[in-house]
C-alpha cells in the first residue's frame, strides 16, 4: 500500500460544546493552527459559546437545544462526513487534550492497520503521572465496569479522545445522547468488528478541566443508562 | 401458591413479552381500556362482586384485589410510556440534528486556504 501524505484538511476534528465559552476559543485555535479542518458542535449553549466560536476559521454547529454530549458528536461527525472528511478525531472542548497528539492517533489508521484510535492517558509514564491519583483509581474502575459492559479491556476507559477513518465514522452510530456514548462507541467497534488500537494522549487537569469534568456520580448514571439499554433493547 | 399470586406472576410475564415484542397495536390498546372501564363499572355497581372475585382468587377484600390489580396496571403504563419517551427522544434528536447541519456555517475563507 502507498502511504501517501493525508491533507490535514482532510482530517475533521470534531469537537461538542456545551457552555464553554470561556475556553472554546483557547481550545480551537492550536487545531485551526495545525490546518485541520474544525467542527464545532453547540450543543443548546446557555453562555456565550455560540458567539465565541465566530471568526475561528471552524465550521460552526449549533443544537437549538441541549441534548447531551453524545448527541453533540455525533451531530458534527454527520456534518464532517457529509463535508467529506477522510479521518475524524473526537476532540473534548474543555482544553483537556493536547492537539499535537492527534498526529500520532492518527498513524496507525493513515497506515491501514486500525479503524479506530482511542486515546489512553495510561500508555505513556509521564501522561499518566500527572492524572491526579483520585482520578487513577476511578478511571481504573470505569476500565473493569467498561470491561462488563462492551467486553473491551482498555487502559483507559473514559478518554474524550478518539480518531476514526471515514468507514468507521459511518458505521458507529451514537444513539445515546447523554455521556453513555463513550461505553456505546466501544459496544460498536466491537459489534462492528473494528480494528482498534489505544494511543497516547496527555491529558491537562486545569482547575476548569476538573470542575467541568463529569462527577464521580454520573458514573451511577452512566451504568444505569447502559444497563437498561442492553436489557431493554 | 395462592390464584393471586399465580396472577400477578403472569402478568409481570406479560409485561416483559409486551414490552420484548413491542406489541403495539391500536386494537389492543382499545380492548384493554375497553375491558378496564366494564370492569370499573361492575366493581363500583356491585362491590359485593368485587369481594366475591377476591376471596375466590385469595384475597382477603375486594379493595386489595383492585390495589394488586392497579399496579400491575400502572407498571404497563410507565414501560409504555417510557419506549415511547425514548422513541420521541430519537425524533427530537434527528431533528435538531438536521437543523444544525442545515443551518451550519462554514469557515469564512477570508485567509488563502489551501483548500484541496
Amino acid at each position: 500500500m502507498i502511504s501517501r501524505p493525508i491533507p490535514h484538511s482532510k482530517i475533521f476534528v470534531v469537537v461538542p460544546a456545551f457552555n464553554e465559552g470561556s475556553v472554546i476559543r483557547a481550545t480551537l485555535k492550536p487545531l485551526v493552527a495545525l490546518g485541520y479542518s474544525v467542527v464545532a458542535a453547540d450543543d443548546g449553549s446557555r453562555d456565550n459559546t455560540w458567539r465565541q466560536l465566530a471568526g475561528l476559521g471552524v465550521h460552526r454547529l449549533r443544537h437549538p437545544f441541549n441534548l447531551g454530549q453524545g448527541a453533540a458528536l455525533q451531530t458534527a461527525v454527520s456534518y464532517a462526513l457529509k463535508q467529506g472528511a477522510s479521518f475524524i478525531v473526537h476532540f473534548d472542548a474543555d482544553g483537556q487534550h493536547t492537539p499535537e497528539d492527534i498526529a500520532g492517533m492518527l498513524e496507525p489508521l493513515i497506515a491501514g492497520k486500525a479503524d479506530v484510535a482511542l486515546g489512553s492517558r495510561f500508555l505513556r509514564k509521564d501522561d499518566w503521572q500527572s492524572v491526579p491519583p483520585s482520578r487513577r483509581l476511578l478511571l481504573k474502575g470505569a476500565v473493569f465496569v467498561n470491561w462488563l459492559l462492551t467486553g473491551l479491556w482498555l487502559s483507559d476507559a473514559h478518554n474524550g479522545a478518539r480518531a476514526f477513518t471515514r468507514r468507521a465514522a459511518q458505521q458507529v452510530v451514537l444513539r445515546e445522547n447523554g455521556f453513555a456514548h463513550a461505553s456505546e462507541i466501544l459496544q460498536q467497534i466491537r459489534t462492528h468488528k473494528l480494528r482498534f488500537v489505544e494511543r497516547p494522549t496527555r491529558i491537562r487537569y486545569t482547575k476548569y478541566s476538573r470542575l467541568k469534568g463529569q462527577p464521580i456520580w454520573n458514573a451511577f448514571d452512566i451504568f444505569v443508562d447502559l444497563v437498561i439499554r442492553r436489557v431493554l433493547r | 401458591m395462592t390464584p393471586i399470586q399465580l396472577l400477578l406472576i403472569f402478568f409481570s410475564l406479560l409485561i416483559a413479552v409486551f414490552y420484548f415484542q413491542r406489541l403495539r397495536s391500536r386494537l389492543l390498546d382499545r380492548l384493554i381500556f375497553f375491558a378496564l372501564l366494564v370492569a370499573a363499572v361492575v366493581m363500583v355497581a356491585r362491590p359485593d362482586w368485587s369481594n366475591a372475585l377476591a376471596n375466590g382468587l385469595g384475597v382477603g377484600r375486594g379493595a386489595d384485589l383492585v390495589l394488586y390489580l392497579g399496579i400491575s396496571g400502572l407498571a404497563f403504563l410507565w414501560l409504555g410510556l417510557y419506549t415511547r419517551q425514548r422513541e420521541l427522544d430519537m425524533r427530537l434528536t434527528e431533528l435538531a440534528r438536521r437543523l444544525a447541519i442545515l443551518q451550519a456555517e462554514p469557515p469564512k475563507k477570508k485567509k488563502v486556504s489551501k483548500k484541496k
